[in-house]
């Protein structure tokens, strides 16, 4: 049930990169959305549930995947079914395959971009960072995702997070540099490699649990396939290496704790700035799964759990998409409490704001009264963002322009973004929380916010503060169907930096009705 | 900005010279108890210490202009060279990554005045091959520039920006408490507004190139 839980879900999420990369930032898409931690209550508590039984396991194969994960063993392999280590391979990969089939799909698509030479490589390296002009979309998920092929490198040659990470900096950096005739872009190197450490890691993980380690002939060969189309770069070695048709134990570190999933399927009601709502019902799907428990034990491994929401519709064709990684976990108060340092990646596209960013988060969780069925379960985080884009709202607009204007035929060429770009980069800081009545493996009532604060240094020159809550009801009606509506408020304060010091608000309600279907 | 011409600060440099001649004596010095017994990992401190200089290179311009119809434009400033120094501290994960806070910081006299940049980041350095000397380094954090340069003002003006480092290197002796490390970074700012006397210029960003050696202290 696992796998087909696996199969089912995390091909819609390969197939979300693949439609994110090409979505064009144009449609005014959707809808605010609560922590995806946090809206994963049913999730959660069957997590609280399980966790003191699934703690002694848990430490018990931390322990073997340090034993395993020794790099020095004569055969380079962790483990049996771990792929033999080499940085060297790893390294080369990132630069002559990914980055090859990048050039090679320039070429093929005519971009002049794509036309390098020595001269080039001279003048960017001359040159050093700069912001680029590149749209929304190609920014915020294409070169997470272009950066998740760099760290999976890593990954399907035997190297650990942090150096995948490092592999994935690696990769971005020659890319910039030596890939394209552009000027090498500081936000593509950033969002390249944080959120190909996010996207990599979940996807890397995605595919270890569509592979079937044990089987063999056709069932295992379509296993391989499946998995590859999650991790191209990790299957890809497999098959080079032959490791698609050895039959081994999975690594002990890519067998999740627990394995969860909501479908929730319904119509939403947008607002708009007026407080007015819509009649038209938008439909939507949204998706959320959790890999691992996230909420107890200690760990020390990353991503060993991890949450990611993904959301179509409402409003535009791709909505959503978060993922929340565990660096580590703490307890604390008798397995009570749990203090987590969590990675973000951000893409939100709604009426109120189009947003993006890489971030780091401290969140601390918390249970009371869990003796009884029901019991309130809470938590509160925040953390830093490294950097984040928010769409541009020039001081003499008061709605976003639904149009953008054509790029000129006398451009550039094509690949050349000419800008100016309709939106902001900048660092800041997010902060949220939620509260959940629980009752045994649901939630009843779960209220959660997020508030984030960006510093616009590339743009127009504001301070975004960007907000939402979230108030959820919902009813079980029978097994893993269940019913609920949803109240949703967010906001939008910009204070631009112009000389009379303009302060702008938007706001927007939104209401929803959904059925859901739990899965695990 | 862009009247700002360069000079070289030959105290600076000379003293990053003669710390790059001094460490190899200096670890020179120690190696014979180090060659008989070198610590085995484990019994490593879990300190990591380097300090150095570098020969360094600014230049800043500014792109992306949010606003097509502003009235300043910036260009390309010139490069301007000048000696800097640098120190990380933190914490050996194993033997082969270190993570901990850098402090790069570079002064810079013009002829309209004078610029003091200093990067405060959170570092990450990894060396893939535990039995090579070769590292790669990256992180991000926050820079602060004080300008006391004619187009600005007559005054300093202090502003912060955001920091990002990528670089690589090699350490000799990666296994001993004392080392050397020569190294390549490339610090970027990313300032922002940068208010002069002739109005604001947008989307400043500060790129600095350096090439040094330090002393690591495990």
């Amino acid at each position: 049930m696992r796998r087909v839980v696996g199969v089912t879900f995390l091909a819609v999420i390969g197939g979300a990169g693949a439609v994110g990369a090409q979505t064009a930032p144009a449609a005014v898409p959707d809808a605010p959305r609560s922590s995806l931690l946090a809206e994963a209550p049913d999730l959660v508590s069957a997590a609280v549930a399980a966790g003191l039984r699934q703690d002694a396991v848990c430490r018990g194969k931390q322990q073997d995947q340090q034993t395993d994960q020794s790099p020095d063993r004569p055969s380079r392999r962790a483990c049996d079914g771990c792929p033999p280590r080499s940085v060297g391979k790893a390294l080369l990969e990132a630069t002559f395959i990914v980055n090859g089939m990048a050039e090679a799909a320039n070429l093929i698509r005519g971009q002049v971009t794509s036309h390098i030479t020595p001269k080039t490589w001279w003048a960017n390296m001359k040159q050093g960072w700069v912001w680029d002009l590149d749209e929304f979309a190609v920014n915020q998920i294409g070169h997470p995702y272009q950066g998740n092929a760099y760290f999976n490198s890593g990954r399907a040659n035997g190297l650990s997070f942090y150096e995948s990470a490092a592999v994935a900096a690696f990769g971005s950096g020659t890319w910039e540099y030596f890939g394209e005739t552009n000027y090498a872009s500081l936000n593509d190197l950033i969002n390249t490699t944080l959120g190909g450490a996010a996207l990599g890691e979940m996807f890397h993980r995605a595919g270890w649990l569509v592979r079937n380690t044990h089987a063999t002939g056709g069932r295992r060969r379509w296993s391989e396939i499946g998995a590859t189309a999650l991790d191209p770069m990790t299957g890809l070695n497999r098959f080079l290496t032959g490791d698609a048709s050895r039959v081994t134990d999975k690594p002990a570190d890519f067998v999740p704790m627990s394995l969860n999933g909501i479908f929730s399927v319904g119509a939403l009601w947008r607002g708009d700035n007026t407080h007015a709502v819509k009649s038209a019902a938008e439909p939507f799907l949204e998706m959320d799964l959790l890999y691992g428990d996230a909420w107890t034990g200690r760990s020390r491994t990353p991503y060993e759990a991890f949450a990611v929401r993904l959301m179509f519709g409402g409003g535009a064709g791709f909505s959503e998409a978060r993922v929340r990684g565990r660096l580590l976990g703490q307890p604390f108060g008798g397995e009570r409490g749990q203090f987590l340092v969590v990675q973000a990646y951000d893409y939100q596209a709604n009426d109120a704001y189009h947003y993006g960013a890489q971030a780091f988060n401290a969140q601390v969780a918390w249970t009371a009264g869990r003796t009884s069925g029901t019991y309130v379960w809470l938590s509160g985080w925040g953390g830093l963002t490294v950097l984040g884009a928010v769409d541009s709202l020039p001081v003499d607009l008061n709605t976003r322009p639904t149009e953008t204007e054509p790029p000129s035929s006398d451009g550039p060429g094509q690949g050349i973004a000419e800008g100016p770009r309709d939106y902001d980069y900048g660092p800041g800081a997010s902060l949220g929380g939620f509260v959940n009545l629980m009752h045994g493996p649901r939630t009843l009532l779960g209220f959660t916010y997020d508030g984030r604060h960006l510093y616009s240094l590339s743009g127009v020159r504001a301070n975004h503060f960007l907000q939402r809550a979230r108030l959820d009801l919902s009813v079980p009606i029978h097994r893993k169907l269940g019913i609920g509506v949803a109240s949703e408020y967010f906001s939008r304060w910009t204070a631009y930096q112009d000389p009379n010091h303009t302060v702008k608000r938007y706001h927007y309600p939104q209401f929803r009705v959904y059925f859901t279907w739990s899965v695990s | 900005m862009e009247r700002v011409v360069n000079r070289p600060r030959p105290a600076l440099l000379s003293g990053t010279l003669l710390l790059v001649w001094l460490v190899p004596a200096a670890a020179g010095a120690q190696s014979e108890p180090h060659a008989a017994a070198p610590p085995a990992p484990s019994e490593m401190s879990k300190l990591w210490l380097v300090v150095g200089g570098a020969s360094a290179t600014l230049r800043s311009e500014c792109n992306a202009p949010a606003n097509p119809d502003s009235p300043h434009t910036c260009g390309q400033s010139p490069y301007r060279h000048s000696g800097s120094l640098i120190a990380d501290i933190g914490y050996r994960v194993h033997d082969r990554m270190d993570v901990g806070a850098e402090l790069f910081w570079m002064p810079t006299n013009t002829s309209s005045g004078h610029i003091r940049v200093t990067h405060v980041d959170a570092v990450a350095q990894f060396r893939p091959w535990a039995s090579q000397g070769f590292f790669l380094k990256g992180g991000a954090g926050l820079a602060f520039l004080r300008n006391w340069v004619d187009a600005v003002g007559p005054s300093s003006i202090d502003q912060k920006a955001l920091s990002v480092v990528v670089g690589a290197g090699w350490v000799f002796r990666p296994a001993d408490r004392l080392g050397l490390e020569i190294f390549g970074m490339q610090h970027a700012g990313a300032i922002g507004d940068v208010q002069t006397s002739e109005g604001p210029i947008e989307n400043v960003m500060g790129n600095f190139w350096s090439v040094g050696a330090a002393v690591v202290i495990r």
